[in-house]
């Protein structure tokens, strides 16, 4: 790969001085003249109709300006459910956080008082919080249609993919393994919570949204709130996280919209941390079941998957289930049943199918080396796919190199014990590894670059920056077109009115798809500027590029990444901790070394939470979540944290900004079945549910 | 949150007596760490805050005639800091220093951490359990993972501080200021079980304020310490924890106290224990069997049955490393 002038050297954010200093306003931040604030009224039933709402009382205090409910504003969050079947108030309300009233009042203690003075009079009806319960006959309907929700054809079915003949593959077999596994929904618990902030001036709506896409969310306050897209702007210059939880447009923006309507003032909403855990969405759970065919030298011959997967209450991401794709295997079936419980909805976290789904497949697979007496990392290399879905070649592959480059950068022969809970304790060390991989396929979006008769070029991207220094990256990709240091590129970026379109920062295609618009706006800038010559004084020179490649023929676009673990385990006191990690990642050209460290080690360091203390947990009786929050979901502290060290597999990748592929998402696929190897390597006993807790260590020691 | 009135009283008694007034509720705020939380939740909607902070002279360690005082208002983080408790109350120090985050070190104050509510999420959620007003507790069918293995019924809290479970080993005394006076009993008096009001986890009345602790003078020869096990390396109550106070005589414990966190709705004496170690020589052996016999007459509930060998463990390797 040849060596680039500005794209691969490592480089501070551009907006890190405003960060660090506080200068960077936050929508949290912002204060428009004369604005009010809102709360929402929440159901504490988790399934229930409305008999009757009285606003009365609560309208009756002073300093509360508008109130919204279901009988005054009756507007479907289509992106609060795939089909279409959420509004932004509902009745019935299918879990305990479902909105039933939004009130703005002039300040946020007043609109907290009149939500306890709103009478809504229930009618309590049975709940579900178990997927199982749910799928049994007599079990009470949440949505019409039944709690096995419809599949991503729209069909009454499982999500199935099916190639070979699962059978013949089991027939085949020297040795066929059988296993559950289960994972826990767990919160996105980003830092920033949920806010929006909504001033009309006539027909114009003006949204302040701690988004991870302007452009999405733009659309679909339109689409929702039926207004013309060209009267909505959405602004976010500053973001606070979301790892997929702040896709499209929230409810928090619409709600704000209307009381600000109903108001006739300019609305902030922000959540609380609790409602963020409760009322917004974690990933998904699952219990998934395998069969695997293999045989005495390692080969593969079948794999078959089953699984549930929790939707929560509504449908609001795919729900699905990933993670066998990264073996080679000529029988493959999978089926996957997303269901609908009374309990917080489940959509997008950092690759969203993937880490649970990897923990199943790659803790079956290690058991599977283990029986064969064959090293996990010689299974995985004899094993790991060749051709996406052992068919299309990929663009570019490194996981033999992220297996191989990882390990010897982990020191596998020295850390992993060939017989698996052979230390002597009490403190006991293991080393587990993992793999995983992710699409990044190319895609639609948009940049524009103007040139100023000063000489400064200025960079206009549709992003907002969730974390992954997009705003940095994106000038990072100008100035190495240009042929200029990075500070003759001003990036301007995060309002709709000023900026094109960009895809929005989901399924980590920002720098890849918005990337390769920068590009093609550079170069159209560059034909006019040896056409017309450099602009002098007040004149400029604009460029712009839609990028809209047609999708690959005969070859998938992926990154891929292997993880090592190692840990401590102390087997009286069920104590786990992380001591080394190492991640190893193949997403092409690496743009910016210094942030995209930081996206990896941030992966990791999330996955381990996620597999060793993260659920939100539910009271069965009274269907009430009991541990929303930092506190109660025991979310990784620095203390928890390993230093995590990362090594780049940078393939030669033909497509793409300089041969960029995704990342952001791919940091966490393997983290989790990583560390629950590694415990295995360190215990000798397998925990197969998720989170990996002390009472679960010392249950299988026992 | 409800809205709420200010008051600084100038010293405890007023305090006090702001307390015993009729017609209103009144919180106390130490620090605050927890209390702001709780009317933010509104957990609890007092009319008054009763702020101690401008109290003057109660943060501060002194030496009495042999006797260490220590005022209620001293900061978490000051006091594990504090260079005559780290030397003769090492567990004390340990104990203050694996409160919470630095944060709540640096607000919370030693008294508001004695004097802390229960962590019970049932509790902490607003359910209408005994100390929330109601008469029954969530936990025992429920998800009981954290509740008390010990001193349980008809609440099974456990109690959420980690000084206190130092202070009873430590023999400490409280100094207890009240509106018509004032009261000094031994910390082990100070915690009460459930089963004499399941609403109270201590002795104070609505209208007195904790506000000394008096530390006996130290023995020569003492060691002391406090493990936490916890379930993150930093910001959680503890799952299990001990404190162990022996005073030693060459490699011989002449006594010991010991004391169990995590696993009661009070700091959980085991006199047993600290009989067993009396005047013998600290060996594995021996913190084997007084793990073994910290746990006798545990009675454990469906989820928190990992309690039992957890504090067994903790409790042997606590003393083999103190012994050693």
């Amino acid at each position: 790969m040849t060596p680039l002038k500005t794209v691969g050297h490592g480089t501070h954010r551009v907006d890190a001085l405003q960060r660090v200093t506080g200068a960077a306003k936050y929508t949290s931040d912002i204060h428009l003249p004369g604005m009010l604030y809102a709360r929402v009224l929440r159901s504490p039933h988790p399934h229930a109709r409305i008999r009757k709402i009285d606003v009365s009382k609560a309208m009756a205090l002073p300093g509360v300006k508008a109130i919204l409910t279901h009988a005054n504003c009756d507007i479907t969050w289509s992106s609060g459910d795939q089909l279409n079947q959420r509004r932004l108030f509902n009745n019935p309300v299918r879990f305990a956080g479902d909105p039933v009233a939004a009130i703005a009042a002039v300040d946020r203690h007043v609109a907290e008082d009149a939500t306890y003075l709103i009478e809504v009079d229930y009618e309590v009806l049975p709940f579900l919080t178990d997927v199982e319960e749910a799928l049994k006959p007599g079990a009470v309907v949440i949505h019409e249609g039944g709690n096995l929700s419809l599949n991503n054809q729209r069909q009454p079915a499982p999500q199935t993919y099916k190639r070979g003949n699962v059978a013949d593959g089991l027939k085949a077999a020297d040795h066929v393994f059988e296993d559950n596994f289960t994972s826990a929904h767990h919160n996105n618990a980003q830092l920033e919570m949920r806010v929006s902030i909504a001033a009309w001036s006539g027909d114009k709506l003006t949204v302040h949204a701690a988004t991870q896409g302007i452009a999405n969310c733009r659309t679909d306050i339109a689409r929702d709130l039926k207004l013309n897209v060209d009267n909505v702007r959405v602004i976010s210059e500053y973001m606070g996280g979301g790892f997929g939880n702040k896709n499209q447009c929230q409810d928090s923006d619409l709600m704000a919209a209307m009381l600000a309507k109903q108001a006739g003032a300019p609305v902030k909403l922000e959540f609380t941390r609790k409602e963020d855990f409760v009322a917004v969405h974690g990933r998904w759970s699952s219990r998934q079941s395998y069969k695997a065919g293999v045989k005495n030298d390692g080969t593969l011959t079948a794999i078959q998957m089953t699984a549930l997967t929790g939707a929560g209450a509504y449908r609001k991401g795919s729900c699905d289930l990933s993670g066998t794709e990264i073996y080679q295997v000529p029988n493959l079936e999978t089926s996957v049943s997303p269901v609908y419980t009374n309990t917080a909805v489940a959509a997008n976290y950092r690759a969203p199918a993937y880490p649970q789904g990897v923990f199943g497949i790659e803790s079956l697979m290690d058991d599977v080396a283990y029986a064969l007496k064959m090293d996990p990392v010689e299974f995985r290399l004899k094993n790991m796919t060749r051709k996406f879905r052992d068919q299309t070649p990929y663009t570019s592959i490194g996981l033999e190199d992220c297996i191989r480059r990882g390990a010897e950068k982990f020191e596998w022969k020295k850390r992993w014990k060939p017989e698996a809970g052979s230390g002597t304790g009490p403190v006991k060390r293991g080393a587990g590894m993992a793999m995983g991989m992710f699409g990044s396929g190319l895609g639609r979006s948009s940049a524009v670059v103007r040139l100023d008769g000063q000489g400064q070029y200025h960079l206009y991207v549709g992003v907002t920056d969730i974390g992954t220094a997009a705003k940095t990256t994106m000038g990072l990709i100008a100035a190495e077109e240009l042929g200029v240091p990075l500070e003759k590129v001003t990036v301007v970026w995060g309002d709709t009115d000023t900026c094109p379109y960009s895809v929005g920062e989901s399924g980590s295609r920002t720098t890849v798809q918005t990337g390769m618009a920068v590009i093609e706006a550079v170069r159209d800038l560059k034909k006019q500027i040896a056409d017309k010559g450099t602009p002098q004084g007040t004149d400029v020179l604009t460029a712009m590029a839609t990028t809209n490649p047609p999708p690959l023929q005969g070859a998938s676009r992926n990154s891929f990444a292997a993880h090592f673990a190692e840990v401590e385990v102390n087997i009286e006191t069920g104590h786990v901790i992380v001591t080394r990690f190492v991640s190893a990642h193949d997403s092409g050209r690496v743009v910016n070394p210094l942030t995209a460290q930081s996206q990896v080690q941030g992966g990791a360091i999330q996955g381990i939470g996620m597999a060793l203390h993260e659920e939100l947990l539910y009271d069965k009786r009274s269907g009430q979540p009991l541990n929303a929050g930092y506190y109660g979901a025991r979310i990784m502290t620095h203390l928890d944290a390993p230093l995590v060290d990362v090594v780049w597999v940078e393939t030669d990748e033909p497509y793409g900004p300089f041969g960029a592929k995704t990342l952001g998402e791919p940091t966490i696929i393997p983290t989790v079945a990583a560390v629950a190897n590694a415990v295995y390597n360190a215990i000798g006993r397998r925990v197969k549910s998720l989170p990996i807790t002390r009472d679960k260590i010392l249950g299988v020691l026992a | 949150m409800r809205s709420f009135s200010n008051i600084n009283p100038k010293d405890l008694k007023e305090a006090a007596g702001i307390l015993r007034q009729k017609g209103q509720t009144a919180t106390l705020v130490g620090g605050g760490s927890d209390a702001l939380g709780m009317v933010k939740e509104r957990l609890i909607t007092p009319d008054v805050l009763v702020s101690l902070k401008t109290i003057r002279g109660l943060d501060r360690v002194t030496e009495k005639g042999g006797e260490v005082v220590i005022g209620g208002l001293i900061t978490l983080d000051a006091l594990s800091r504090d260079p005559l408790i780290r030397k003769n109350y090492n567990v004390l120090a340990e104990a203050a220093g694996h409160v919470g985050t630095p944060q709540i070190r640096n607000a919370g104050t030693l008294a508001g951490n004695v004097c802390q509510r229960p962590w019970c999420w049932y509790y902490r959620n607003g359910f209408p359990c005994y100390k929330n007003g109601g008469n029954t507790c969530f936990s025992i069918t429920g998800e009981n993972e954290f509740h008390a293995i010990f001193g349980g019924g008809p609440s099974f809290i456990v109690h959420p501080s980690d000084t206190a479970v130092a202070l009873v080993a430590l023999d400490a005394k409280f100094r207890i200021v009240g509106a018509a006076g004032e009261r000094t009993i031994s910390a082990a008096d100070f915690f009460k079980l459930p089963a004499e009001n399941p609403a109270r986890e201590n002795v104070l009345a609505n209208d007195e304020v904790l506000a000394e602790i008096h530390l006996p003078a130290a023995k020569n020869a003492a060691r002391s310490t406090y493990h936490k096990e916890m379930d993150r390396e930093a910001w959680t109550h503890a799952v299990v924890s001990v404190a162990v106070v022996m005073e030693m005589d060459g490699q011989v414990c002449k006594s010991a106290r010991v004391v169990l966190g995590g696993v009661a709705p009070i700091p959980w004496r085991v006199p047993k224990v600290e009989a067993m170690l009396a005047g013998k020589r600290i060996t594995a052996e021996l913190a084997a069997q007084a793990g073994s016999a910290a746990v006798e007459g545990a009675r454990p509930l469906a989820k928190n049955q990992y309690k039992v060998p957890l504090t067994q463990a903790v409790v042997k390797q606590t003393i083999v490393t103190l012994g050693a």
